[in-house]
């Protein structure tokens, strides 16, 4: 990473411009879904409040700090804003250290936490201790179903999600569940849940996660309008809502309507600059022609990267992912698989193919394009890279294969690499 | 901090020392994060009542409520009742914990506001299905007896809609009377938003979290509205073989079951496979018995189960709050086992358990037709059915007295804190009055008054919450009444008798006996 860590601060001059050039591109020209009155106050916000008016008066309240952490986690997952986490994490200590016994509840809340930072074993760790004083906890399950899912366990994952549904079978257990059946390749069972936890969601923010879900189940299966509709229905309820921006975005660009797209991811990455949504900006600015943008903003997602990691952070995944948009395979390979071996999730697998790949290492490249689709999902993304290092093997019965499959899949995919995967395809003939 | 693309580059150029954020104010790249405490108010019990009513002799009344603290800020918000759960108000007429009548309630909705409006309605509503009203639900009442099969007795029935404010609902009463249907057989019927009927002061608890007794006296939930589920039916219908002469004693709670899902191998979820995720009896069970981290098993299981928990009984063998009371008060917490609960909360007040309190008032063993070998100690609210209506309800209840009001069924004016209260500190046993304890939580009445018929709640609130305490009249706190204070009452006894039941019958009543601002504060 130190590399990395150099080119960073190298590039520092660049970046200042880059923030003049987005404040001219960054102003939002799509039409937006205009509400007809305010949205309905979010539950979460008046959640906090009532809790923080009450330890005020009741400062050794260990339930309420409980509460009030994993109100600001999912205060962090609702607003993108990462400054609620240590405030999460102040609250949950501090009710661990007024109740140290059987204190469920804030291990749950730090397990959430650790979910939140990537820090699944962590995660795993603090929902088996909360479930061994609370076993009927269906938050302790939703916590340790996350843990298990990014590890890569699929079977004890799938195990907990029965368990979650079986005691609670509500907006966190269907959403999970949905997420268990796609990762399962059983996407219309996933759509069906997701519209069932939909009907449940009351406040904003969870009716725009169901909308964003079944907006990328729709595109995954190349439903642009769908998808649009989707996404524009979940903005309509929470116009903060930030995928639901980014899935936009993806529909925009898949349409080829680029000036829309990189509106979008503009907004987008203002506000939330992580790698992984810095490197699609690129990705969609590259299509469009604007290669020396797409640079720039591939040196912001670096740059993000090595904030994140320089402070402790754990995410080998988005730098291989970073990596690779860098042109840096034999970086890429190191990285994906130091996360491979902490977690053997399917994202993860996929993303150690191409890199392999990249790296002209084809062979072992194929056996991790096999492993992401183990479980029986099978997106356009991972059929695409499967199709291309089978081609780099000779393999073009298999390779032509897997390349239709991916674009009958989606035929958007990727505003880059569908239609590199048709190219190819020209090339094997039918 | 947050990481703004602007601090992002600054650190950039600046060369900051990186390392001054800690991970936890960056962002990772995301996973797939989904809701964790999503809210699931619509199927959180809140209180449940079951009284003789009134003014219509022979006929008994349920209430449950169920999602607690709704703002009646107007629109947009609203409250509607869920529509893939059933709610069920569940007797038991023979003693054995299970339900021998269930009276189930499904919702559904008419949406007709499309993807662009969070309106309510879009002018002012005059009537049940008046075109203004842009979201609107309907409910099917089903019963079953004895286990028989579940035979609907209403479909199509209108839910009183969420009170958005005098303009959007110029004449709100007339959308209640709308609602409230009665239907063949007798039976009364409503479902939709009312006034949270209950008054109390949260802080009455707060004990158990350091805090003290002394700052009471606000209705905590004045003000706010919950979704009232009433049904009223004949004695005969709800009494063992019919004959609420012979068996006047029923034990009452409420549940909220959701479809099961399974995820894998079985097919598509059916009707009849639910998972109960909530249920209500007695009042305070959460608060002053159950603890924290008993209550999600507590919400999971049926009452025949209740006293073959190990985790359940094992947790609290004593009440807590008696022994933290102890701690500010200098108040002694009663000996244990608390075999007064016990009658109270598990077995009902009766002379045929070998409990300390001499009255057969409300346990199913004073059932003629009921076989002891089957009873089973479980925690129901229990309502005496031939106990004549009082002319002057106390807000004290049986402890009072008046043996009409709670724990003999539990009545809307029933102030369950200040009886609860009392009761924990052993009241029944010692005949000792708890002088600090003597106002109780010091709120007496509900901030509104209630109906003289069917569905007897008030109508719901309109504008923000009034916190300080209600638009009722603030009554003074009762003097305790003579019952309390004296020893050798008709209805309590010094008398120390050892219950026949088993220490785990024993413990769990303990447990059973304290409970619920967890139940609303764990709700959002």
């Amino acid at each position: 990473m130190r590399r990395l860590f150099v080119g960073v601060l190298a590039a520092a001059g660049l970046s200042v411009v880059l923030l003049g050039v987005g404040g001219v591109i960054g102003q939002p020209t799509t039409p937006r879904a205009v509400p007809t009155a305010a949205p309905p106050v979010p539950a979460l916000e008046a959640a906090i409040a009532r809790d923080q008016q009450r330890l005020k008066d009741l400062p050794g309240d260990y339930t309420t700090w409980a509460a009030l952490g994993a109100a600001y986690l999912e205060q962090a997952r609702v607003s993108a804003d990462p400054s609620y986490y240590p405030k999460s994490e102040g609250a949950l200590q501090r009710s661990l250290s007024l109740r140290s016994a059987d204190n469920a509840p804030a291990l749950t809340g730090l397990g959430a936490l650790a979910n939140a930072r990537h820090d699944f074993a962590t995660a795993l760790t603090y929902a088996t201790k909360a479930l061994a004083i609370n076993s009927y906890s269906a938050d302790a399950y939703a916590v340790l179903t996350d843990a298990h899912t990014q590890l890569g366990h699929a079977a004890e994952a799938t195990d907990a999600v029965q368990h979650l549904l079986d005691l609670r079978p509500g907006l966190s257990a269907l959403t999970r569940a949905s997420y268990d059946l796609e990762l399962h390749g059983q996407d219309d069972r996933a759509a069906s849940l997701m519209r069932q936890a939909l009907a449940d969601a009351i406040d904003p923010a969870d009716v725009a996660f169901c909308r964003y879900q079944l907006g990328e189940l729709a595109f995954a299966h190349g439903d642009l309008p769908g998808a649009l509709a989707s996404f524009t229905a979940g903005l309509a309820a929470d116009a903060g809502y930030l995928p639901l921006v980014q899935g936009r975005a993806k529909v925009y660009a898949a349409q080829g309507q680029f000036d829309r797209a990189l509106a979008d991811y503009s907004t987008v990455t203002s506000r939330m600059p992580t790698p992984a949504y810095l490197i699609e900006y690129a990705t969609v600015l590259r299509a469009a022609g604007r290669t020396a943008d797409a640079d720039a903003q591939l040196q912001l997602a670096g740059a993000a990267q090595t904030i994140f990691t320089a402070n402790g952070g754990l995410d080998d995944l988005g730098g291989a992912q970073l990596a690779i948009a860098q042109h840096e395979p034999a970086d890429a390979v190191a990285l994906a698989t130091k996360e491979w071996q902490r977690r053997p999730f399917a994202d993860v697998a996929d993303t150690l193919a191409w890199a392999l790949h990249l790296a002209g290492k084809d062979q072992e490249a194929l056996v991790y394009a096999g492993k992401a689709q183990a479980l029986g999902a099978h997106p356009a993304q991972y059929l695409y890279h499967q199709g291309a290092i089978e081609y780099a093997l000779g393999q073009r019965d298999l390779a032509r294969a897997s390349l239709k499959t991916a674009l009958a899949t989606n035929p958007h995919f990727s505003p880059v690499d569908a239609p590199e995967a048709a190219r190819l395809l020209t090339i094997l003939g039918s | 901090m947050r990481i703004t693309r602007s601090v992002l580059a600054l650190l950039a150029v600046g060369g900051v020392a990186l390392t001054a954020l800690g991970p936890g104010t960056a962002s990772a790249s995301s996973h797939r994060e989904a809701p964790l405490i999503a809210a699931d108010p619509a199927v959180d019990n809140t209180d449940v009542y079951a009284f003789v009513s009134p003014e219509r002799a022979g006929y008994v009344t349920f209430l449950a409520n169920f999602i607690p603290f709704e703002e009646p800020n107007g629109g947009p918000n609203f409250y509607p009742f869920a529509t893939d759960a059933t709610y069920n108000i569940n007797v038991d007429n023979d003693g054995d914990g299970k339900a021998d009548a269930v009276f189930r309630y499904t919702f559904q909705t008419q949406d007709l506001r499309g993807n662009n409006t969070f309106l309510y309605n879009n002018g002012p509503v005059t009537s049940l299905d008046d075109k203004n009203l842009l979201f609107r639900q309907t409910y099917t009442l089903e019963s079953s007896f004895n286990g028989g099969p579940f035979k609907v007795r209403a479909t199509n029935m209108p839910v009183a809609p969420s009170r958005v404010g005098p303009a959007s609902m110029p004449n709100y009463g007339a959308l209640r009377k709308a609602a409230t249907k009665t239907l063949p057989g007798g039976w009364a019927t409503f479902a939709g938003q009312a006034d949270d009927p209950f008054f109390l002061d949260l802080r009455a608890f707060d004990v158990l979290y350091g805090g003290d007794l002394t700052e009471v006296g606000q209705d905590t939930l004045a003000g706010y509205n919950v979704n009232n589920i009433a049904l009223q039916v004949p004695f005969k219908d709800v009494a063992l073989k019919g004959d609420a002469k012979r068996n006047p004693v029923i034990g009452v709670w409420s549940t909220t079951e959701r479809n099961r899902v399974r995820i894998s191998g079985a097919s598509a979820p059916v009707g009849k496979d639910r998972v109960q995720v909530s249920r209500l009896g007695n009042p305070l069970v959460n608060e002053l018995v159950v603890p924290a981290g008993l209550k999600d098993a507590f919400n999971s299981i049926s009452p025949d189960k209740d006293a073959s928990i190990p985790a359940v009984v094992k947790r609290v063998t004593d009440p807590e709050l008696p022994k933290l009371i102890q701690g500010i008060y200098g108040l002694p917490a009663p000996a244990t086992p608390r075999n007064d609960l016990v009658e109270i909360y598990l077995t009902g007040v009766t002379t045929k358990a070998g409990g300390p309190i001499k009255a057969d008032l409300n346990s199913q063993l004073n059932n003629a037709d009921v076989n002891p070998r089957r009873f089973q100690p479980a925690e129901e609210l229990r309502l005496n059915l031939t106990v004549p209506v009082a002319a002057m309800p106390n807000r004290l209840g049986v402890l009072a007295g008046d043996l009409q009001g709670f724990p003999n069924g539990r009545r809307l004016t029933d102030d369950v804190v200040d009886i609860s209260l009392q009761a924990v500190e052993g009241a029944a046993q010692t005949g000792k009055l708890v002088d600090a304890l003597a106002a109780g939580d010091k709120v007496d009445v509900n901030d509104n008054m209630f109906g003289g018929s069917f569905p007897y709640v008030a109508l719901p609130n309109v504008g923000a919450v009034n916190k300080g305490g209600g638009t009722g009249q603030g009554a003074a706190p009762a003097a305790l009444p003579k019952a309390f204070s004296t020893t050798g009452n008709s209805n309590m006894t010094t008398t120390a008798v050892t219950v026949g039941s088993s220490a785990v019958a024993v413990a769990l009543g303990a447990l059973l006996y304290l409970g619920w601002w967890r139940r609303r504060a764990a709700t959002r």
